[in-house]
């Protein structure tokens, strides 16, 4: 690797200049070429890093040293263009170029696919600041037989430009020196021809292409997750995998361990024995009552929901990290056309499984307003979130499969049912389906552990507080008999048209909080018989229908404004109720006992 | 609507086609901005792997997937 600055390097210029504020560095490039893996090697700030387009919806900051000064890094949502038609996550990273919040660019590029590298390239060119261009991957570049004359391209754009591995580190020490050197490119470098003429022509000059060296499995697996013959089977492999590693390791063996053995024979006991020490009653039901914060709102988070959790982002980081997730959107793309979508809505759908409030932020890759309503409305309504699933496997499994299937047929067909009468009541177009399918790699151990280390902090740190509140607000309700009033308030309602005992109202009041918690209320109620098995299929099926979690619902105020919010809160509420209050009629009526 | 010998709509073409592009239909959605901006434009050349449940192609060292109507308004010069 040649490096034109290395020369220069004989005499240092300084970094450090007199400023006001630290030097302000955005990363910038097409969506999935490693920004930001590039964002955490320079800033030692993790920020999830998958393999598929849209993994980074909004800014992240963070401060690097070089040499002796301070920098501001800025990671960005990947970008095709910087001007024309562009989407809300698009649009995040042109205002930030453009305000002259980012003094300093960095480009980053997929070294394989140089020519639209540079056609951003040539656009960033118009804003005038001064830019580095980072081909990234170059190892991957390389196996599919792609050579490209740095020295040759650096001197024609005049910035610098850097090769990189980022993932192994590799170029980020020249990336770290360059940015001294970094020069504004000229203004005009693609005047009088289209920015696709000067990638074309400048492609064509500074790289070669030569016979691909890439391993045949990769390329055989690349191929055969794609084509129905055999990515149909491959798909229904990997659901069953994901439902034995979830739904049987997480929800049943690992609940197990913790629920029966870590707080039914230790901890529980333990605790009640310590508590009966305190001689007022009311603090020691407060911690270890029915509705206790140890016996019941720890015991839902860590004994019932965390292992399920942990399962479950284990998975769904191997998959999102393999780039597989992508290409199940060449296979539901009609059906979610007819839904007003298009395929690539698949991503937020499946990212809803793991958590529905960010997913309801990854719809900013979609295109209209439109697409992106529909979206949350389908996400609040249908889409079970990770914790929710694995309760659902849990007490399901054990009834039967058709109990299962018809739970995920009414969801199914709710979800089909609404998306395609919004597709044709909500004013607006949807786009069309063109998607970028990322190579398929083999998952890196490092960021499969970080990301899901991460993400079970975080969802202890989100969840637990909750589930402790919810708990102590039980309890109060309880106390104040404001229970039994709810249950004798909505006993029309659950008990008449639900068929539901009436303790379950309050499992729906859980559910409020978070549906992940209302589900381990139900886990509890159906393993100590207090529900049939067509009660349990109604109650999950309403619960998974059911309003989201308050913080899903914060997150699409925030997204869509607080009268979407409360639009889509009240349309899903009677939606659910309506949806059981059916089933438990047909049910009936065709007296199944599952 | 396009004369030429040898040249057809992507949507056409079968698995395995090769080509390059000769032009890319322009209408008032930003659908051809949006192929430019991922290298689909007059010039580049792409090989079809793929045509059903959807189209995939491959252009630049990268697969794209694409629905029917986006194909049928990519006129290709095939080889």
């Amino acid at each position: 690797m040649s490096c034109p600055h290395a020369i220069e390097g004989l005499t240092p210029k300084p970094l450090l200049r007199l400023r006001a504020h630290p030097l302000r560095i955005a990363l910038v490039g097409n969506p999935n070429v490693g920004k930001s893996v590039i964002f955490g090697r320079l800033t030692g700030r993790y920020v999830t890093v998958s393999n598929y387009p849209g993994t980074t919806v909004a800014v992240t900051r963070g401060r690097a040293t070089v040499g002796a000064e301070v920098c501001d890094i800025v990671d960005t949502p990947g970008v095709n263009m910087l001007e024309g038609a562009l989407s809300e996550d698009e649009k995040v990273t042109r205002d930030l170029v453009a305000s002259g919040k980012a003094e300093l660019i960095v480009q980053v590029a997929d070294a394989r696919n140089l020519r639209r590298a540079l056609m951003l390239t040539s656009q960033i060119a118009a804003f005038g600041r001064p830019t580095i261009l980072v081909l990234n991957m170059i190892d991957e570049a390389r196996a599919r037989g792609v050579d490209i004359d740095t020295a040759g391209l650096a001197a024609e754009l005049g910035i610098p430009v850097i090769e990189a591995v980022a993932t192994e580190g590799r170029g980020l020490a020249e990336l770290r020196e360059a940015l001294t050197e970094a020069a504004p490119l000229d203004g005009g470098i693609a005047t009088g021809v289209t920015h696709l003429q000067w990638a074309d022509e400048m492609a064509h000059r500074f790289r070669t292409i030569g016979p691909m060296s890439l391993g045949r499995f990769q390329e055989w697996l690349g191929r055969a997750v794609r084509e129905p013959l055999t990515g149909l089977p491959i798909l229904i492999l990997v659901l069953y995998l994901t439902y034995l590693a979830v739904g049987v390791l997480g929800a049943q063996t690992l609940v197990g361990l913790l629920e029966d053995g870590l707080f039914g024979t230790w901890l529980n006991p333990w605790a009640r024995s310590l508590a009966a020490h305190i001689p007022v009653a009311f603090v020691r039901d407060f911690l270890v009552g029915d509705y206790g914060l140890v016996t019941m709102g720890m015991t839902y988070a860590i004994a019932i929901v965390l292992p399920v959790v942990t399962t479950f982002f284990l998975v769904f980081g191997i998959l999102e990290d393999s780039g597989y997730i992508p290409r199940l959107a060449i296979f539901s793309d009609r059906i979610f056309r007819a839904m007003g979508l298009n395929g690539k809505a698949v991503l937020p759908m499946v990212l809803g499984l793991g958590c529905d409030t960010m997913a309801t932020m990854t719809t900013r890759i979609l295109a209209t307003p439109k697409e992106r309503l529909i979206a949350i409305l389908l996400l609040a309504l249908g889409v079970p979130c990770s914790a929710q699933l694995a309760t659902i496997m849990g007490i399901l499994g054990g009834v039967s499969f058709w109990a299962l299937l018809t739970l995920f047929g009414v969801v199914v067909f709710q979800m089909i049912f609404v998306g395609f009468l919004a597709a044709r009541l909500l004013p607006g177009d949807r786009s069309d389906f063109i998607m970028e399918l990322p190579p398929m790699r083999l998952p890196r151990l490092g960021n499969l552990a970080t990301k899901t280390g991460l993400r079970v902090r975080w969802y202890l740190g989100e969840a637990l507080p909750l589930f402790l509140v919810g708990t102590a607000l039980l309890f109060a309700l309880d106390r104040v008999g404001g229970l039994a009033v709810i249950a004798q308030a909505t006993r029309p309602v659950v008990s008449g048209l639900l068929g539901l005992p009436p303790k379950a109202a309050e499992v729906f009041v859980m559910g409020f909080l978070r549906r992940d918690y209302g589900a381990a209320g139900m886990f509890l109620m159906a393993r100590d018989g207090a529900l049939t098995h067509v009660q349990a299929v109604v109650a999950l099926t309403v619960m998974t229908l059911f309003v989201p979690c308050v913080a899903n619902f914060l997150m699409i105020v925030k997204e869509r404004g607080l009268r979407v919010g409360l639009a889509i809160l009240g349309f899903v509420t009677v939606m659910a109720v309506g949806t059981g209050a059916v089933l438990n009629g047909v049910l009936g009526f065709f007296h199944v006992a599952f | 609507m396009w004369p030429s010998e040898g040249v057809h709509q992507l949507s056409a073409l079968r698995a395995g086609s090769r080509g390059r592009i000769v032009r890319v239909q322009r209408d008032l959605t930003p659908r051809a901005e949006r192929l430019a901006a991922l290298g689909v434009g007059p010039g580049a050349r792409i090989t079809v792997l793929q045509t059903f449940p959807g189209i995939v192609i491959e252009c630049d060292q990268t697969e794209l997937a694409l629905e029917r109507v986006v194909g049928s308004a990519i006129w290709i010069a095939v080889e």
